[in-house]
C-alpha cells in the first residue's frame, strides 16, 4: 500500500515518471571543476539520468541534489564532455574535461538544436569571439575565410552588407542570399546585430540541413544566436576598437601629361582638330581628391546577471565606419534586453528586445567620376570650380564640386526594433511546448536637400575665351521619403524527447509557423523658384517649399507590398547506441508570391549516419582515432524569392500621352506574368566524414555534395520587345568537395599553437534551359550567357589572339571585313577563315570555383598571435569599367602602352573610340580572379589574473591588428573581390568601391 | 520500447494535431491569408477604365505614351535616319557618342551597335503596348462600347503598329509580324519577307485610313487622324514604287479639307507652329515650369547647341552637312531656317548673339527653342518641342512624286502644280526667289520634285530612307564624303547581334553583315 502510495505521489508531484521510483532518496552535494585547470565550474547542470530533478553548480561550483540511491547523475555543462555517474555516497566531487572540440556543442537546426555529433547535415559553427576580433560594423564580413562553401564579397562602403553565397548559385531569380535566423527570428540580414552580442554563427550548409526552413532555406541559412549570459554570474563586459582603414591601391590612370598624349593622339586617329590645352594647365589626381583615410570605431557593453529564476542580459553597442570615399559616415547604436524568467522547473517564459538605430550620410561622388574626369582640369579657385573641359563638359562633372556641394545634404536615418516573446511548458515528463511571437519593425526616412549650383569656370579653348557660369535653372529644393516595414512572426513547437533503455534517444519535434510581412513607403520632393531654401538642416522638410509658389516644382510617391507564409513541419532525430543516427524533417509551405494553383509544396530531408569509433572493433582496430562518423543526408527544399505578384501581371501608372498640351493616364504592364508560376525545388545530398583523432588534437572534415535547381524562377528577356518574363526555367546542379582540418596542441606547458585550413570545389552547371523554351538567357549586354552545360552567367565573348599590325596581317589571318592595323585580333573559333559572331566562345566563370582559408594560431603565456588568409582562384572580372565610351573619358594606364603603329603593342589596340571591333566583349576585358589575402593579422596580451584581481578585473586583453594589409592578385581595380550581387550578371567590375586595410587597437575587459 | 499509456495519447494526440495542420492546404482561413492583394497597383483585370473618355483610352494612351520614347522619337530615332544621309553629321566633338553613333554616320554599322539594338526592342515595345490595347479592345467583355467605337479605338492602334513596322522594315528590312499577344512559345518569330512586312502595315494602315476620324476635338489633338493614316500609306506606297496608289492616298489627304500649306515655312517649325493646318502627324510633347521634362521628348535637346553656360542647350548632334548647305537654291530663306550658323557676329532666329568658340560649325535650326520658353519652363532643354513626324507639304511632294511617276501629261500637269504650290509658300512672296518649275519632261520634273523633297524636309528624317528608295544612296554617299558607305550592305543597319542571340538564330542577320 505505501509502495503504491509512493507511487501515486510520485506521479503527481515529480510529473510523470515513466519508471517508478521504489529507492529511498537522499541528498548529494558536490564540487564540479575543471579538469585541467582545477577551477570551480559554476553553472554546470547536474540532473538524473531519465528525468526528474535538475539544478545547476553555483559561482563556486557547488550543487546539492536529492536523488535515489541507485540514481545516475549526469553533469553537463556546454564545451565539456558529459559525464554520468551512479550515486555514490553523500559527496560527490567530479572534474569535467573540456569536451574534444565542440563535439558536444549544440547546433542550430531550426525550431531547436542539436549536437553536434549527432549531425548527419554540413552544418559549420564560428564562434562569436573570432567574430568580435575582427573590426568590422558587419559581422558576416568576419566569417570570410571561416567557412568550406560560404563566398563572401565585402564591400567597403560604411556599414555596407556584403554579397554572401553558400554553396555554389541555386538560384537565378532577385535573390541568392541565404537568409539569417536570430534566436529564431527569420530575416533578410543582420546589421542590426551589435558584433559583439554574438554567442556563435552556424552556417547550414547542406539541404537536409535547412529543409526544415521549407521554401526559405533555399540559399542557406545563417543561423545567430546571442549572447545569453552565464549561470551564476553577473558580468560587466566591455570591448572596443578603433582603427583606420586606408585603401592600398588605387586605380592606375594617366596624369595630364598622359592624358594629354592619348587623347591628342585619339583626335588624330579619329581626324578631328588638335584641342587647345593652353589653359588646360592642372595635373590633379582627382581619385586622391575623394578618397581619404577614414576611422572605424567598434565598442560594446554587456551586462549579464543569471540567478536562480532568472537570466538577464544588457548590452549597448556604438558602432562608427567613416567611408574611405568621401564623406561617406556610418554610425550604429544597438540596444539589447533580453529576460529569461524560470516560474518553476518546467516553465519558462522569456522575452527580448533589440533596438536598432543608424545615421547614414552616404557619398555624394561616383568613384567612376573621379576616374572618369580629366586630369588636365583643376579643382578650384576660391568658391568657384572648373568645369570639365568641351569634350566632358555635358557627361562628366567636377568630382570635387559635386562632393562639397552636396555634403551632407543628406539626412538617412532607420530604427529598427525587434522583439520576441516566448514561452516554454515542459510536461509529461518528456514533452516541450514552445510558443514563440516574434515582431520586426523597421521605419526608415531620409531628408534631402538640392543646394544652388557653384559658380562653374569654364576655360578657354581656342577661340572661346573663359567665362563664368552659374546655372540659372537650378534652384534650391528639398525632399523627405519614409519606409516602414513590419513583420510578423509565429512559431509553435511540440518536442518529444527521451532516452530510452538499451541506448535508443528519441527527439520528435512538430510545429506550425506563420510570417506576415508588409510594407509601405512615401516620398516627396519640392523645389523652389522663388527663394532660396536655406542650406541648413532646420529647414529641410516639404512644407518649407510653398505649395503655390510659381513655377514650384512637387512631385510625390508612394507604394506598399504585403507577403505571407504558412508552414507546418516535423522532425525526429533518433540515435542508437550514440552509434547510428537517423535526422528526418518533413515541411509543408504556402507562399503568397506563387500562383493559387501551385501555392502549397512539400519539403523535407533524411539523413543517416555511423559514429564507426564508437564500435567496439574500431576502438581496438584503431585507437589512435578518437572520433570518426560516416554521414549522408538528402533534403529538398524550396525557394520563393522573386517579385511579389510575380503571376498577376500588375498595371505600370505614372505613364501618360500627351496631346496638345494635355496630359492624360495611360496604362501599360512592364513585365509579362505566368499565371502558373511555381516554387523553384532543390533537392540535393550531401556525404561525408568527420574524424578526431591524436587525442583531439587533429581534426578534419569531408564533405561532398550535390543539389540541383529545378524549375529556375528567372526574369527573361524576351525578344521583338515583349516585357520580360517571369517564369520558372530549367535547371542548374551544384556539386562539389569541402574540406577542412585543423590540429591544436602545445609545447611545453606554455606554447598553445593552432593551424587549421579548409578548402571548397565548386562547379556550376546548368543542365537544362527549360522545355519549350527556345531563347537564349543573357543579361549585362550578352555579356553574361545562361546555356546548358556551362555554368550560371558565364562570360561569352571572342578571344584575343593580339594586335593586326598591317594591312597584311589583316589578309593573312581571320578578320572582320572591317578591321584596320591597329585593332584587336580575335580567335577564328570556327575555323571559317573569317572573325563573325560565330567565333565568341566561353572565355571564363564570374563565380570562383576555388576558395580557401587559413588560419594560425599561437599563444605564449598571456601572448597571442593569429593569422587568417583567404583566397579564391578560377573565376574570371569583367573590366566593366573601361569600356564606357560615351565621351572622352580620362585613361587607365594600360592605354599608355597602345598600338600606334607596327610593332608597337601586340595588346593594346590604338585610340579610337569608332573602332566598334575593339569594344566587342573579349578576353581584353577580362583579368583573372584569383587572389590571396591576409584578412587579418593579430597580436594581443591577456593580463594574468593573479595581476587583474586587485583591481577587481575578471579578464582583460589588448590587441593589435591590421585587416586585409596584404593581398595578391592580377586585378587592377580597387579589390579583386568579385562582384556577385546579380546572379545572372556577375562579375563585373564596373566602379567597385575599395575594400580598404584596417589598423586597429582593440580593448576587451569584463568585470 | 517501452511507452507509458499516458505518453501514447499524448504522442496520438500530437499526431492529430500535426495532420491538421499539415492538410492546412485546405483550410479556407490559411489560403485566405496567403492571398495577398498587390498594394496600390491595378492588375489589367481590375483596371477602373476612364469614363467620359474612350473606354478603352487608358490602354491606347499607354502606346501614344511611348512615342515620346528616347529610343522611338529621340537619339536612335536621330541618329539612324538623319546622322546616316548625307545631308547630316554626328556633330560635337570628335569622339562624343562612341563607336556606336560614330559609325552610323560613317559606316559600317556593327551588329552589335547598341543604336541598332535600342530601335528594334523598342520599336517592338511600341508594337506590344498597341497589341496590349487591341487585345483589351478584342476580349475584354467587360468594357461596353459600340461597333464604332470599337473600330475607331482600333484603328488608332493599328495605325501605330503600322508605323512602328514602317520604321522598322525601312531601318531592317523585313522582320518578324507580331500581330497579337503572344504567349512565349510563340514569340520566337522568323523574319518575314520585307514583301510581307509591306502588305502587314498597308493592311493596318488602310484600316486605320477607314476608321479614324477626320480630326479630333481640340483636347486631344495629335491623335491620329485619317490624314495621317492616309498620309504615311502614301509614304508606304511609294517606298514601294506602288505610284497609283501613292498618288491617291496622298490626294486623298489633300481632298481633305484638314490642311492647306497657309503656315509660313519659318513658323513651322516653331513652338507656335506645332499642331497647326501644316501638321498631319505629330508626336506629342510638352513642358511646364514645375515638369520641364518628364512629358515631353528629348529629340530637340539631343539636337541642341553644344555650348556653355545659357547655350548649353544639348548634345550638339545632328549637324547639317555642307552639301546640304549647297543643295539649296541662291536666296532660298529655307536654309536659314534649317541652319544655324554659329560663325562669329551669328544671331539666333530671335536675336540672341552666338557665342563664339562652339565645337561646330552650324546646327540644326528647326529644333532651335524659343528663348520666351526656355525661361517660362526654366529650362534650356527643348523637352517641349513636338517631333514632325509628317508635314502637309511632304504629303503634297509625295503626291507629286507619284503623279509624275505614274506619268502623263495630265499626271505631270498635276505633279508640277503640287510642287509649284510648295515652292510658292516657300518663296512667301519674295518673287526674285524660287521661281516655278515649268515643265513637261517627266524626267526634269522627277529632278525637281527630288531637290525640292531635299531641301523643303531638310533634317526631318525622310532624306536616307529618300536615298535607298531612289537608288541613289551611293552616289549621294560618297560625295558627302561618307566613304565607308556600301549600298549593298549600309541600306539596311544590321539585325542586331543580341536579338539574333536571343532568338538562338532564328533571326538571320542582312546581306553583307
Amino acid at each position: 500500500m505505501k509502495r503504491t502510495f509512493t507511487k501515486i505521489f510520485f506521479l503527481a508531484v515529480l510529473c510523470f515518471s515513466a519508471f517508478s521510483v521504489f529507492a529511498q532518496s537522499t541528498t548529494i552535494k558536490g564540487k564540479v571543476i575543471d579538469a585541467t585547470d582545477k577551477l570551480p565550474l559554476p553553472g554546470v547542470t547536474v540532473t538524473l539520468s531519465g528525468g526528474g530533478n535538475a539544478t545547476q553548480t553555483d559561482v563556486n561550483g557547488n550543487y546539492t541534489i536529492s536523488a535515489a540511491s541507485n540514481a545516475t547523475l549526469v553533469f553537463t555543462y556546454i564545451g565539456y564532455t558529459t559525464q554520468q555517474l551512479p550515486v555514490s555516497g553523500e559527496t560527490m566531487n567530479v572534474s569535467l574535461a573540456q569536451s574534444s572540440r565542440n563535439l558536444e556543442q549544440v547546433v542550430v537546426v531550426g525550431y531547436g538544436t542539436q549536437k553536434r555529433k549527432d549531425l548527419t547535415g554540413s552544418i559549420s559553427s564560428v564562434n562569436g569571439d573570432e567574430l568580435a576580433k575582427q573590426p568590422s560594423i558587419n559581422p558576416i564580413n568576419a566569417l570570410q575565410g571561416k567557412v568550406p562553401g560560404l563566398t563572401i564579397s565585402t564591400s567597403g562602403a560604411a556599414g555596407s552588407s556584403p554579397t554572401v553565397r553558400l554553396r555554389g548559385i541555386n538560384t537565378t531569380s532577385g535573390s541568392a542570399d541565404p537568409i539569417y535566423v536570430v534566436d529564431g527570428l527569420i530575416q533578410t540580414n543582420i546589421d542590426f546585430l551589435n558584433p559583439g552580442d554574438i554567442e556563435s554563427i552556424d552556417v547550414l550548409r547542406d539541404a537536409s540541413s535547412v529543409a526544415i526552413y521549407g521554401l526559405r532555406g533555399g540559399n542557406g541559412v545563417i543561423a545567430v544566436t546571442t549572447k545569453k549570459g552565464a549561470k551564476g554570474r553577473t558580468s560587466v563586459s566591455f570591448q572596443s576598437l578603433t582603427g583606420i582603414q586606408h585603401v592600398t591601391n588605387t586605380i592606375d590612370v594617366t596624369d595630364a601629361a598622359g592624358f594629354r598624349k592619348l587623347y591628342s593622339a585619339q583626335l588624330a586617329n579619329q581626324g578631328g582638330a588638335p584641342f587647345d590645352y593652353t589653359n588646360y594647365t592642372a595635373n590633379t589626381d582627382w581619385q586622391k581628391l575623394i578618397l581619404r583615410d577614414a576611422l572605424i570605431s567598434s565598442n560594446s557593453l554587456t551586462v549579464t546577471n543569471a540567478g536562480e529564476k532568472s537570466t538577464t542580459v544588457l548590452s549597448l553597442g556604438y558602432n562608427k565606419q567613416e567611408g574611405v570615399v568621401k564623406y561617406n559616415d556610418y554610425q550604429k547604436y544597438n540596444i539589447r534586453l533580453n529576460e529569461e524568467i524560470r516560474i518553476t522547473n518546467d516553465i519558462k517564459i522569456g522575452a527580448n528586445v533589440n533596438g536598432f538605430h543608424f545615421v547614414n550620410n552616404p557619398t555624394s561622388v561616383s568613384l567612376n567620376n573621379a576616374l572618369w574626369a580629366a586630369p588636365i582640369v583643376g579643382v578650384q579657385n576660391g568658391n568657384q570650380y572648373y568645369a570639365m573641359p568641351s569634350f566632358q563638359r555635358a557627361q562628366v562633372g567636377n568630382p570635387v564640386a559635386t562632393l562639397d556641394r552636396f555634403d551632407r545634404t543628406t539626412i538617412d536615418k532607420g530604427y529598427r526594433v525587434n522583439g520576441s516573446l516566448f514561452a516554454e511548458i515542459k510536461f509529461l515528463k518528456n514533452f516541450t511546448w514552445r510558443s514563440s511571437v516574434y515582431t520586426n519593425l523597421n521605419f526608415n526616412s531620409t531628408r534631402g536637400y538640392t543646394p544652388l549650383p557653384f559658380t562653374m569656370i569654364n576655360l578657354g579653348e581656342g577661340t572661346t575665351p573663359t567665362s563664368t557660369f552659374l546655372d540659372p535653372n537650378i534652384r534650391t529644393g528639398v525632399s523627405q521619403t519614409s519606409g516602414e516595414l513590419r513583420e510578423y512572426q509565429q512559431d509553435h513547437t511540440l518536442t518529444y524527447e527521451k532516452e530510452f533503455t538499451g541506448g535508443h534517444r528519441l527527439t520528435a519535434l512538430a510545429g506550425f509557423t506563420t510570417l506576415h510581412s508588409s510594407a509601405t513607403n512615401l516620398s516627396g520632393a519640392r523645389t523652389d523658384f522663388n527663394l532660396n531654401v536655406p542650406n541648413n538642416p532646420d529647414f529641410w522638410y516639404l512644407d518649407v517649399v510653398s505649395q503655390n509658389g510659381t513655377g514650384n516644382i512637387i512631385t510625390n510617391g508612394g507604394n506598399g507590398s504585403v507577403e505571407s507564409t504558412a508552414g507546418a513541419f516535423g522532425r525526429v532525430n533518433y540515435a542508437y547506441q550514440n552509434k547510428y543516427l537517423v535526422n528526418a524533417t518533413i515541411r509543408r509551405d504556402g507562399n503568397s508570391k506563387i500562383s493559387p494553383a501551385n501555392r502549397w509544396e512539400t519539403f523535407g530531408s533524411i539523413g543517416l549516419g555511423w559514429v564507426a569509433s564508437e564500435e567496439n572493433f574500431f576502438k581496438t582496430a584503431l585507437p589512435g582515432i578518437n572520433y570518426f562518423k560516416l554521414r549522408g543526408a538528402f533534403g529538398r527544399l524550396g525557394n520563393s524569392s522573386i517579385q511579389n505578384y510575380a503571376f498577376q501581371p500588375v498595371t505600370l501608372n505614372g505613364t501618360n500621352a500627351v496631346f496638345g498640351d494635355n496630359i492624360y493616364s495611360a496604362v501599360t504592364t512592364n513585365y509579362t506574368a505566368d499565371p502558373n508560376l511555381r516554387f523553384e525545388i532543390i533537392q540535393g545530398i550531401d556525404a561525408g566524414f568527420d574524424i578526431r583523432a591524436l587525442d583531439n588534437r587533429f581534426n578534419a572534415e569531408v564533405s561532398y555534395y550535390s543539389k540541383t535547381t529545378k524549375g529556375l524562377l528567372t526574369r527573361v528577356t524576351l525578344p521583338n520587345g515583349v516585357p520580360p518574363l517571369l517564369t520558372n526555367l530549367g535547371d542548374i546542379n551544384n556539386k562539389g568537395i569541402e574540406f577542412s582540418a585543423g590540429w591544436n596542441d602545445k609545447i611545453g606547458k606554455d606554447f598553445k599553437y593552432g593551424i587549421s585550413g579548409n578548402f571548397s570545389y565548386v562547379k556550376n552547371k546548368v543542365t537544362s534551359i527549360g522545355p519549350g523554351f527556345d531563347f537564349q538567357l543573357s543579361n549585362n549586354n550578352f555579356i553574361n550567357v545562361t546555356q546548358t552545360g556551362q555554368s550560371v552567367g558565364y562570360f561569352y565573348g571572342y578571344k584575343q589572339t593580339g594586335i593586326y599590325q598591317t594591312p597584311a596581317d589583316i589578309s593573312r589571318t581571320p578578320a572582320f571585313a572591317d578591321s584596320q592595323p591597329g585593332d584587336i585580333s580575335y580567335a577564328d573559333i570556327n575555323g571559317d577563315g573569317v572573325i563573325s559572331a560565330a567565333d565568341r566562345t566561353y572565355l571564363g566563370t564570374p563565380f570562383p570555383p576555388y576558395s580557401y582559408g587559413l588560419n594560425l594560431n599561437f599563444a605564449y603565456k598571456g601572448f597571442d598571435l593569429a593569422a587568417q588568409g583567404q583566397g579564391v582562384a578560377g573565376n574570371k572580372i569583367y573590366l566593366q569599367r573601361r569600356t564606357a565610351a560615351f565621351a572622352p573619358l580620362n585613361y587607365e594606364a594600360n592605354r599608355l602602352n597602345a598600338w600606334t603603329g607596327p610593332g608597337t603593342s601586340n595588346v593594346e589596340p590604338l585610340i579610337n573610340n569608332a573602332r566598334g571591333n575593339n569594344y566587342l566583349f573579349s578576353t581584353y576585358f577580362l583579368e583573372p580572379g584569383d587572389y590571396f589575402r591576409v584578412r587579418n593579422l593579430q597580436i594581443g596580451y591577456t593580463f594574468s589574473p593573479a595581476l587583474l584581481k586587485k583591481a577587481s578585473i575578471q579578464t582583460l586583453r589588448i590587441f593589435f591588428s591590421g585587416q586585409n594589409i596584404k593581398t595578391w592578385s592580377k586585378t587592377t581595380g580597387y579589390t579583386p573581390e568579385a562582384q556577385l550581387g546579380d546572379v545572372l550578371a556577375s562579375g563585373a567590375d564596373n566602379g567597385v568601391y575599395p575594400v580598404p586595410a584596417v589598423y586597429s587597437l582593440g580593448l576587451n575587459v569584463s568585470f | 520500447m517501452k511507452l507509458s499509456n499516458t505518453t501514447y495519447k499524448t504522442l496520438k494526440q500530437s499526431a492529430i494535431a500535426f495532420a491538421c495542420v499539415s492538410i492546412l492546404s485546405t483550410v479556407a482561413g490559411c489560403n485566405k491569408f496567403l492571398d495577398t492583394q498587390p498594394q496600390g497597383a491595378y492588375t489589367l483585370e481590375n483596371y477602373p477604365y476612364q469614363a467620359g473618355a474612350g473606354p478603352y483610352d487608358t490602354y491606347i494612351f499607354g502606346a501614344y505614351n511611348f512615342l515620346k520614347d528616347y529610343n522611338i522619337s529621340a537619339a536612335p530615332f536621330i541618329v539612324a535616319t538623319s546622322i546616316r544621309s548625307d545631308d547630316a553629321d554626328k556633330g560635337s566633338t570628335a569622339s562624343d557618342g562612341g563607336a556606336d553613333v560614330i559609325t552610323m554616320d560613317n559606316f559600317p554599322v556593327l551588329p552589335s551597335n547598341g543604336i541598332a539594338n535600342a530601335l528594334w526592342v523598342n520599336h517592338y515595345t511600341l508594337i506590344n503596348r498597341c497589341n496590349i490595347a487591341l487585345d483589351q479592345i478584342k476580349n475584354n467583355t467587360a468594357i461596353v462600347a459600340d461597333a464604332a467605337v470599337k473600330a475607331q479605338s482600333e484603328a488608332e492602334m493599328r495605325f501605330l503598329r503600322g508605323y512602328s513596322y514602317f520604321m522598322l522594315v525601312r531601318l531592317f528590312g523585313g522582320v518578324p509580324l507580331i500581330d497579337k499577344l503572344s504567349d512565349v512559345a510563340q514569340s520566337n518569330v522568323p523574319r518575314a519577307t520585307a514583301a510581307a512586312t509591306y502588305a502587314f502595315i498597308e493592311q493596318d494602315l488602310q484600316f486605320a485610313a477607314t476608321n479614324l476620324p477626320a480630326s479630333w476635338d481640340p483636347k486631344f489633338i495629335g491623335r491620329t487622324t485619317r490624314g495621317a493614316a492616309n498620309g504615311i500609306l502614301a509614304k508606304v506606297y511609294l517606298t514601294q514604287k506602288k505610284w497609283a496608289e501613292a498618288m491617291n492616298a496622298a490626294n486623298a489627304v489633300m481632298t481633305s479639307g484638314q490642311y492647306d500649306l497657309s503656315t509660313p515655312y519659318t513658323r513651322v517649325f516653331s513652338e507656335e507652329g506645332e499642331n497647326g493646318k501644316e501638321s498631319v502627324f505629330e508626336i506629342q510633347g510638352t513642358a511646364s515650369s514645375t515638369e520641364p521634362t518628364a512629358n515631353g521628348i528629348q529629340y530637340a535637346n539631343i539636337q541642341g547647341v553644344r555650348g556653355s553656360g545659357t547655350f548649353d542647350m544639348g548634345w550638339g548632334w545632328n549637324t547639317p552637312s555642307p552639301q546640304l548647305e549647297a543643295a539649296y537654291e541662291t536666296g532660298d530663306p529655307r536654309k536659314d531656317r534649317t541652319i544655324l550658323y554659329t560663325a562669329a557676329g551669328s544671331k539666333s532666329l530671335y536675336g540672341e548673339d552666338i557665342p563664339t568658340g562652339l565645337p561646330n560649325p552650324r546646327y540644326n535650326n528647326k529644333v532651335y527653342t524659343n528663348p520666351t520658353y526656355r525661361s517660362l519652363y526654366n529650362s534650356r532643354m527643348g523637352y517641349w518641342m513636338n517631333v514632325r513626324i509628317l508635314r502637309y507639304a511632304d504629303v503634297v511632294l509625295m503626291y507629286a512624286e507619284a503623279a509624275n511617276e505614274v506619268g502623263g501629261a495630265q499626271n505631270i500637269a498635276s505633279a508640277v502644280t503640287a510642287l509649284n504650290s510648295v515652292r510658292a509658300r516657300a518663296r512667301n512672296g519674295n518673287t526674285a526667289i524660287l521661281p516655278n518649275i515649268v515643265t513637261t519632261d517627266q524626267a526634269v520634273a522627277r529632278e525637281a520634285i527630288r531637290r525640292e523633297r531635299r531641301v523643303e524636309l531638310a533634317m526631318e528624317h525622310d532624306r536616307f530612307f529618300d536615298l535607298v528608295r531612289w537608288g541613289i544612296s551611293q552616289d549621294a554617299m560618297t560625295a558627302a564624303g561618307k566613304t565607308n558607305f556600301s549600298a549593298n550592305r549600309d541600306n539596311l543597319l544590321p539585325i542586331p547581334q543580341a536579338q539574333i542571340d536571343l532568338s538562338k538564330g532564328v533571326l538571320t542577320p542582312n546581306p553583307g553583315y
